[in-house]
């Protein structure tokens, strides 16, 4: 059968379907783990530096001269920092999948959406592989297992189509608003402060905990939390409020998407 | 049989942003000083462009720099949206408009193959079967498992040609992009060419080079400030691009 493309000011038929160009979606996921972990066998402990770094840091601080009161302290920020590092380093890198592919997208046609969904599933693998490694920590700092346990995939799912939604968003605003990647640092700042990674969300005053519990983040952190560190199922509450918010920012950032992908080309 | 290439009436208007504001900052500072607001100038880069390709036939698109001959390439590509009318492409498009683009430069030639096949949609076992001809073509037998930073020029033009020439495609684009490599192998991509047209493929050429239009084309379309001021006999549409004040 012969491809057929009807493009016209008001509809196009026949675009490519995302389905046929999976293997670009992989070889954009491939590239990206070869570039960043080819020229240093050390590449991917770096990565692990990080998440390392946070819990040592706020391990000390806040356990030693804060000294809030939260049982065994590392356990409980393993389980919600990686989560949450997955998610912000995705939203910032996602700034730059549209712009940071300007020659790409000027000159071949290929569904723009694959590059942010591309910048998605490397930082999935990236969670994942980290997630891995963090594994025996988890084990040696005594995480309930209890098969609650098995709802993780679940929980994650919910989370990788929250931050779909919100790279796809992300990439497709900052092809016009260019200073989109500084404002979406400082948000990530504040968001981080707003989700109980380092607390507890009970910890929250009663008159603005609903504020807490409306933010995204805490829905997939908390019930994390629950799995992991507390040894219950997630609250019934939270996976609802997991899932109408990942539907809401897949739906919000594919329509934004849409609507502006055709003029992406001229505005690169 | 339909053609290959229908373009109906079509409009193409850019907007040329003075001032451009491109943040949110710049936007919201507009608000309340007019040195911030930006203006748009509406460009036609296109007027009511009709043409259509058929089925194994060439066309050469000519004319002076800024006359709109990329852009009807690049509506074909499907990378640009027309603002009015309609394009209908049938069949697999291999743009050869910009050599290379594409290539990371920390992975190897073979790795690069796999990735810029993909991007024009190929599946992995589809590159698979082209692959030896591929790696063939581009004579870089010895150095595919270099990365592309490394190559020299034309090394990079030579696979960035050699994919798009293997991409199985019913119609090719091509913008002047024959200049690749030495003199040798520019010979076999026009060979290569000819090849393609008598396989039976759509080309659409874009050249200022009126003598490798008559090699490859049997149609001729001429374009001066986004109009088509001619189209036909190749021989007819050359001398009234040779002949005064046509293109004003």
């Amino acid at each position: 059968m012969v491809e057929l493309f009807r493009m016209s000011s008001k509809a196009i038929e026949m675009q490519p379907s995302l389905f046929q160009y999976r293997e670009l979606l992989k070889n954009l996921v491939i590239k990206d783990l070869k570039v960043k972990y080819r020229n240093s066998i050390l590449g991917f402990l770096w990565s692990l530096l990080n998440p390392l770094m946070m819990i040592v840091v706020y391990s000390v601080a806040l356990k030693y001269i804060l000294r809030v009161q939260v049982e065994n302290f590392p356990l409980f920020l393993v389980v919600g920092i990686l989560p949450w590092n997955f998610f912000s380093g995705t939203a910032i890198a996602s700034t730059e999948a549209i712009i940071g592919n300007a020659n790409l997208i000027r000159k071949i046609a290929f569904p723009r959406e694959i590059l942010p969904i591309a910048t998605v599933f490397f930082h999935c693998a990236q969670f994942l592989l980290a997630l891995l490694i963090f594994f025996p920590a988890l084990i040696f700092l005594g995480a309930p297992w209890t098969p609650a346990i098995a709802t993780y995939p679940l929980v994650l799912l919910l989370q990788l189509v929250f931050t779909l939604g919100t790279a796809i968003f992300l990439s497709a605003i900052t092809v016009s608003y260019r200073d989109v990647k500084y404002l979406t640092e400082v948000a990530l700042m504040m968001l981080f402060w707003m989700t109980p990674v380092i607390y507890h969300l009970s910890m929250v005053p009663e008159p603005v905990r609903w504020l807490f519990e409306l933010n995204p983040m805490t829905a997939y952190i908390t019930a994390y939390q629950d799995m992991l560190y507390w040894g219950r199922w997630p609250s019934a509450q939270m996976l609802v409020l997991g899932c109408v918010w990942a539907g809401v920012a897949l739906g919000v950032g594919s329509w934004v998407f849409r609507r502006r992908q055709r003029f992406f080309s001229e505005d690169l | 049989m339909q053609p290959a290439i229908e373009v109906r009436h079509v409009w193409k208007q850019f907007l040329i942003r003075h001032n451009r504001s491109d943040s949110l900052k710049e936007r919201f500072l507009g608000l309340f000083h007019r040195r911030y607001r930006e203006q748009c100038e509406p460009f036609w880069a296109l007027r009511d462009i009709s043409f259509t390709v058929e089925r194994g036939e060439a066309l050469g698109l000519i004319g002076p720099n800024g006359s709109g001959k990329s852009t009807v390439l690049r509506l074909i590509a499907r990378t640009l949206y027309p603002t009015k009318g309609e394009i209908i492409v049938r069949g697999r498009v291999a743009p050869m408009i910009e050599l290379g683009v594409g290539f990371h430069h920390e992975l190897t030639g073979q790795e690069n193959i796999y990735l810029n096949a993909s991007l024009y949609g190929l599946t992995r076992r589809e590159v698979d079967r082209l692959y030896p001809a591929i790696v063939e073509f581009s004579e870089l037998d010895g150095f595919i498992d270099v990365p592309v930073k490394n190559y020299s020029t034309g090394m990079y033009a030579r696979l960035g040609f050699s994919i798009a020439v293997h991409l199985d495609p019913d119609i090719l684009l091509i913008d002047e992009v024959l200049s690749v490599g030495d003199e040798r192998f520019q010979k076999k991509c026009l060979e290569r060419m000819l090849e393609f047209r008598r396989s039976g493929k759509t080309i659409v050429f874009v050249s200022h080079n009126a003598a490798a239009i008559q090699r490859l084309c049997d149609q001729a379309c001429l374009l001066s400030h986004g109009e088509i001021k001619g189209i036909g006999d190749i021989t007819t549409v050359l001398e009234l691009y040779r002949t005064p004040g046509v293109l004003v």
